[in-house]
């Protein structure tokens, strides 16, 4: 037994006896009359105040119950052969898929219990490291051996909606193991995607696997266009579906928190499903997607987006003249834009400067200036060499290669759907980098920078491919001017990852930043040097960032806001994944499997359901029904009637 | 209406009455009555169903002589007919503080009881005396007869009683003794006394039809004590302690069975009949099917 004091306790046998033997003070219960009573009761007059004991059913179960409590409450325990070793780093999973919750799952429950289980497990004098593992590494407890301070501490974990990135947990369960041999790694996920370290850990590693259900949809992706000119914004959503079974759902927009759209959408299994919808008004300065009803993960049925309400940049369309690329640059709020033929191209400029409205983007579509602007520009089918690069000859049925998602030129654009007929050549100059490439390697779309300039360019001409025809082609175009034209100082993305810390450029009279998050909390952080590094967020949200500072003009002022959101398909994808990949990251000890270690295997519980029981008969006993009152329950008379004959 | 027929229509309606009167209390002893009623007497007399011949003594009815059997046997011989006459139907309520007891009330249930069975008297003509039996004494009510008589009877059974003692065999024996005119006797009571068959047999010796309602409230039929109970006899203020469970209620219906059993035996024995009543009986069902079917009224 682990508390032998606990048996105490069992006083308490001798006192409930005791309890049965005092005689009670009675209840008076007026009767018509004694007269057949008193044939029965022989002890009428026995005034002590003590009785003798008479077997009682009730008595009996007390006994029993208290007997009971007091051997579960000294822990009594069988001595069991351990499988983990005598140093146990156990990682919880807490990323968004185990917040997963549908029907009789519930994943984090699922997780605690199981990892209270593996802390039931510990060999004897075993410690254990709990780990909380979202993102980063949460150590709760740190190589205990008080397994209620771990099991405390367990009851506490609960799920985030932080897309999951083992990398920490495991650099830390390594540094532990490393100082003791004898340490088994126990990680307790769903193995959904979790993002892994590249390189082993130095012990063997468990995989306690929780999680059956795959039956969840995502928005994945959400993002607002501003028709040019037009008195409406355009929504670009994507729903997926990663389930096995194909799924409608009802998908509803909101604008500054008023429904103005919602439509049912069928995803196939394992797809995904994409919407531009045009009914948005252009005032709205948020935008909130939701799927209404419910799936097995929660987080990522809602999605946020912010309308930028920002000056236009004066645009520039050099070229013969393309109505898919101007079309698709006037649909971006941050454009205003103009258009002229090569030869008026340098006449323009000046004409721009000399105005005091100079441009500040060209797009060449088809042509190559002599002389680059100093301008961010955009190179489409070039033709001839330039601040680009060097122009070769022609790719005929050019694939397109694997592309980065993480890639912000690509963010929302699915390419591969994408034909291009013919596309050039072309050896970038020093400073850009391919966004997509050919399977051999040349590239398609490239950005950078070239001599300071933000410089991007696309490899092919826009009238020899389906990609214009393509929702992909906006997204592309809005992605590479925001490349192109990065957001100014001290201004927040419109749109962030849970879990992504930035740092941002602000004005240094600024002491401190206010982060409200849109469900009403609020935290402060300082600004050093003009920098604020603002952390990851934790939830899906709008975040607005208000300035504290002793001057009245920036005091209170809003900084900026941004849309935090899940999208990550990793996470939305809930079906437990393949341990396999978790548990090879472990090394395998040189001298085979680890030696049993001894361990307790507890049986206090069993007491304790056995103690419920008999409380349970206990009370049943105590108000058991008597013959009487059944009959009247069902409605029979008493029974001797007169037709008794005597 | 009047505060008598207030009293009637408390006890019954009616449609039970009318009911009522479709019956008569058994008379299964033939009885010697003062005037001409509704029953059979051993009375010798004129009617039409034959009884008996008798040798001719002087001053007989010559109308009565058989003829017929002079012509045979040349002696005379006169015909007995049964002679119809009343009976006294006595109803007797146990009053003790006993029967101030129960869900019903047995002595509420006692005086409807009394009040249907006396009613089924005046019906059929008979006299009839009710009386309460308590406080060592009993108080009859002066004989009546008739249906006309039934309000004055339900206000002398429905009177409050404030009986104190018990006394069931001293006040059935003062009963005894003074009764007059014989016929169905009808007690009505717990008979929860140490005097009870004494009482008993006092009124079974009265030669009248002896019946018995041995009326006993649901909770005295079916106890339910508490573990810590100290029962209070409301009657004569002893107390006894029980400790309400399963085997103690067990014992207590098997001394009640074996209780009701005694009087049964004592009771038939004498001739009578015995019935044991809960308190929440229906009257209808008590005299239409348990007193029918105990021959009790008929």
């Amino acid at each position: 037994m682990i508390v032998p004091l606990a048996l105490i306790g069992l006083i308490s046998l001798p006192v409930i006896v005791a309890f049965y033997m005092l005689r009670l003070r009675r209840r008076d219960v007026p009767v018509g009359s004694t007269f057949l009573w008193q044939q029965l009761i022989r002890d009428v007059e026995a005034n002590a105040p003590w009785q003798r004991l008479r077997f009682s059913w009730l008595l009996l179960v007390q006994l029993l119950i208290a007997a009971i409590v007091v051997v579960a409450a000294a822990r009594p325990f069988t001595p069991v052969q351990s499988d983990l070793a005598a140093n146990v780093v156990l990682i919880v999973d807490t990323s968004a898929s185990m917040a997963t919750s549908i029907g009789g799952e519930d994943r984090i429950a699922l997780a605690r219990d199981r990892a209270a289980e593996v802390v039931g497990r510990l060999p004897e004098g075993g410690t254990v490291t709990v780990v909380a593992a979202a993102d980063s590494a949460n150590v709760l407890v740190s190589e205990t051996d008080d397994r209620d301070a771990a099991l405390e501490a367990i009851d506490g974990i609960t799920a985030t909606q932080i897309p999951g990135d083992l990398t920490d947990a495991f650099a830390l369960a390594s540094a532990l193991a490393a100082k003791d041999s004898d340490s088994t790694i126990v990680v307790v996920t769903d193995a959904a995607g979790d993002e892994l370290p590249a390189l082993g850990v130095g012990a063997p590693v468990q995989v306690e696997r929780v999680g059956e259900t795959d039956a969840n949809q995502a928005i994945a992706a959400l993002s607002a266009v501003r028709r040019s000119g037009g008195a409406q914004l355009d929504l670009f959503v994507a729903v997926s579906n990663p389930s096995g079974a194909e799924a409608t759902r009802r998908l509803e927009v909101y604008a500054d928190g008023e429904l103005v759209d919602a439509r049912d959408m069928t995803i196939p299994a394992g797809q995904r499903a994409e919407a531009l919808i045009g009914s948005v008004p252009a005032a709205a300065r948020t935008l909130e997607a939701r799927l209404a009803g419910s799936d097995a993960l929660a987080t990522d049925d809602r999605a946020v987006a912010v309308v930028p309400a920002e000056e236009a940049t004066r645009a520039l369309v050099v070229g013969p003249g393309n109505a898919y690329l101007e079309n698709a640059l006037a649909l971006l709020p941050r454009l205003e834009l103009f258009a002229v033929g090569i030869e008026g191209y340098e006449d323009a400029l000046a004409d721009a400067e000399e105005d005091g409205t100079p441009y500040g983007f060209v797009v060449f579509d088809g042509v190559v200036p002599d002389e680059a602007p100093a301008v961010p520009a955009l190179y489409v089918d070039p033709r001839d060499d330039g601040a680009f690069g060097t122009v070769g000859g022609r790719i005929d049925s050019p694939g397109i290669d694997r592309t980065d998602p993480n890639d912000p030129i690509l963010r929302f654009v699915d390419l591969t759907t994408v034909h291009i007929g013919r596309a050039r050549s072309i050896e970038l100059a020093d400073g850009l980098d391919p966004v997509v490439s050919t399977p051999a390697g040349a590239p398609l779309v490239a950005a950078g920078s070239v001599a300071g300039t933000p410089t991007a360019v696309i490899a092919f001409d826009l009238d020899e491919s389906d990609l214009p025809l393509q929702v992909a082609f906006p997204l592309l175009m809005s992605n590479l001017v925001d490349a192109l034209l990065p957001v100014g100082e001290g201004i927040l993305p419109s749109s962030m990852k849970l879990g992504e810390p930035i740092r941002v450029r602000v004005d240094p009279a600024i002491e401190r930043v206010t982060v409200h998050d849109d469900d009403g909390t609020e935290r402060e952080v300082p600004v050093i040097g003009g920098e604020l590094t603002l952390p990851g967020a934790d939830r899906v949200g709008l975040r607005e960032l208000v300035a504290v500072s002793t001057d009245p003009e920036l005091d209170g002022k809003v900084l900026g806001t941004t849309a935090v959101n899940l999208f990550s398909n990793d996470e939305s994808d809930v079906t437990p994944g393949d341990p396999t990949r978790i548990t090879d990251m472990g090394r395998v000890p040189d001298d085979g499997p680890t030696a049993a270690q001894p361990a307790r295997a507890e049986w206090w519980w069993p007491l304790a359901i056995a103690a419920l029981a008999l409380l349970a008969v206990e009370w049943l006993l105590f108000h058991r029904p008597t013959r009487r009152s059944i009959g009247r329950a069902f409605g029979r008379r008493p029974q001797p009637l007169g037709g008794r004959a005597r | 209406m009047t505060v008598a027929e207030t009293e009637r229509s408390r006890l019954f309606d009616e449609t039970f009455l009318r009911r009522l009167e479709q019956l008569e209390l058994a008379s299964r002893r033939l009885t010697a009555g003062r005037m001409k009623g509704e029953r059979r007497s051993v009375r010798r007399g004129q009617s039409v169903e034959f009884a008996d011949y008798r040798t001719y003594a002087t001053g007989d009815d010559l109308r009565q002589l058989d003829w017929n059997a002079y012509a045979r046997l040349e002696r005379l011989f006169v015909k007995l007919f049964v002679e119809e006459e009343d009976v006294t139907v006595h109803v007797l309520v146990d009053a003790s503080r006993s029967m101030d007891y129960g869900e019903p009330n047995k002595l509420d249930a006692a005086r409807r009881a009394a009040a249907a069975l006396a009613y089924l008297g005046l019906a059929s003509m008979d006299r009839v005396s009710v009386a309460f039996l308590g406080d060592g004494t009993a108080s009859p009510m002066r004989p009546l007869r008739g249906k006309r008589r039934a309000t004055e009877l339900f206000t002398f059974l429905t009177e409050p009683r404030h009986e104190r003692l018990t006394g069931l065999a001293s006040a059935a024996r003062a009963y005894a003794s003074r009764m007059r005119g014989t016929g169905p006797l009808v007690l009505i009571s717990d008979l929860m006394d140490p005097g009870y068959l004494d009482a008993l047999r006092d009124l079974a010796g009265t030669r009248s039809q002896l019946s018995v309602l041995h009326l006993l409230a649901p909770e005295e039929l079916e106890p339910e004590v508490a573990p810590d109970a100290r029962l209070v006899d409301q009657e004569t203020g002893q107390q006894v302690e029980v400790s309400g469970d399963d085997d103690l209620v067990d014992r207590y219906r098997a001394r009640l069975e074996e209780w009701s059993e005694e009087i049964g035996s004592f009771v038939s024995r004498r001739g009578g009949a015995y019935v044991r009543v809960p308190s929440d009986i229906d009257l209808a069902d008590l005299l239409f099917d348990v007193l029918r079917r105990r021959r009790v009224v008929e």
